[in-house]
């Protein structure tokens, strides 16, 4: 109890006894946290003036989409094997959890033909955006800005990124879902029928048309919502790891005292950020992708609006 | 900050261009500040009032407590995505700017 109280305190003595020159501000000019976010090609690849370097997001897109297919592929086969045993195995509870997830999912917001013909999707989906965002936790040596000196190899410093911290993989996620839910209106009720079903029943006549804009503005603006929730949630969570985690310490460019007093604060909070992130805010965001994916899906062919 | 130092400013040799730059800077990290500070007090009375309305339903009726708990997560996650929205745009200013 008294060694505890002491670890408390030591913090706010330091803080006192320092000298007012320990927290003096003075910014440090060389360190960019932007950068942490920049992707340099590693491989350069361009094709009619388009660039298709092969770089960290795209190393981070590729990782997550193999997982993807060899877990599904694996369990596939271990649920065939394994449906015979009287007992359910450990990997079989989950996948019945994650199934029923899912199946939760889509059944409440789609009816049954839309539900069996949009589940794969939004199973993959689901799990596609959960590995980018898990992978994103774990230091991968990607950062090939700074290289660490082992053994005389030069090796890459561990960095924190995920694919979904770039507005571009999210985005395409959500032209993807907008796409397929417009597609399906469209193919369910007409094309007349599925625009005139965006004016909600009871609005006639002129005052129709003011509200049909607005829907169309609503539209566009689930373009945005969708892709910057998920980018914008994961790209802070990583922000604030780094700068919780020795960026803020770096970037102020404190004395000695002043440094290990704010990394004693900022490092606790790191870690509380950390556990927040991997615990709720990763499953989190791809539950939500994917049921407002499924909400849309399913408000697309809905009779009434 | 104390007057002594508006006199050593002025007296110092500070161009207009210099300060300019520093005004820029200052600007900028005022406006990430306020924008992203500004941008978390309606979410967070948004997460408040969710979970205080959630509270309320499942002591009224606990047998609705797990559908009531998905619908908490679908509405906990809208509202607070909000946050990052205001969060991202002070960063756009920032670095951008």
């Amino acid at each position: 109890m008294r060694a505890r109280i002491l670890a408390l305190c030591t913090p706010l003595a330091l803080a006192l006894a320092a000298p007012g020159s320990a927290f003096a501000l003075n910014i440090n000019e060389d360190y960019k946290p932007q950068n942490e976010f920049r992707l340099d090609p590693w491989i350069n690849i361009e094709i009619g003036g388009i660039d298709l370097s092969i770089n960290k997001a795209v190393f981070y897109v590729t990782v997550a989409c193999l997982l993807t297919i060899v877990t599904m592929i694996l369990v596939a086969r271990k649920m065939a094997a394994g449906s015979a045993l009287a007992r359910p195995s450990r990997v079989q509870t989950v996948v019945e959890g994650y199934y029923g997830l899912i199946q939760n999912i889509t059944q409440g917001n789609m009816s049954g033909a839309m539900v069996r013909r949009w589940f794969p999707f939004l199973a993959t989906v689901f799990l596609f955006i959960w590995f980018s965002n898990m992978l994103g936790y774990l230091p991968l040596p990607t950062n090939t800005e700074h290289k660490v000196d082992i053994f005389g190899a030069q090796i890459p410093s561990f960095a924190l990124f995920a694919a979904t911290a770039n507005i571009s993989v999210p985005l395409v996620l959500t032209f993807i879902v907008v796409g397929s839910y417009h597609f399906e209106g469209i193919r369910a009720k007409g094309p007349v029928k599925y625009l005139k079903g965006w004016v909600p029943q009871g609005v006639e006549g002129p005052a129709a048309v003011p509200i049909f804009f607005i829907e169309v503005i609503s539209h566009f603006v689930r373009i945005v919502s969708l892709s910057v929730r998920l980018f914008a949630n994961i790209l802070a969570g990583h922000l604030l790891i780094l700068f919780m985690g020795g960026g803020l310490v770096i970037l102020l460019n404190l004395s000695i005292v002043g440094s290990v007093v704010l990394g004693l604060v900022t490092g606790t909070m790191a870690v509380a950020f950390f556990i927040f992130e991997v615990g709720l805010v990763a499953t989190l965001q791809a539950f939500i992708f994917t049921t407002l994916a499924a909400i849309y899906l399913g408000g697309a062919v809905a009779e009434e609006h | 900050m104390d007057l002594h130092l508006i006199s050593e400013i002025a007296q110092s040799g500070v161009t207009p261009e210099i300060a300019q730059e520093y005004g820029r800077k200052a600007g900028k990290a005022i406006a990430l500040g306020i924008g992203a500070g500004l941008g978390t007090i309606g979410p967070g009375i948004g997460v408040g009032y969710i979970f205080g309305k959630v509270i309320e339903s499942v002591t009224r009726q606990p047998e609705m407590k797990d559908e009531i708990t998905s619908i908490q997560w679908l509405g906990f996650a809208l509202t607070e995505a909000i946050v990052f929205y205001a969060f991202i745009f002070g960063l756009i200013a920032f670095f951008l700017g």
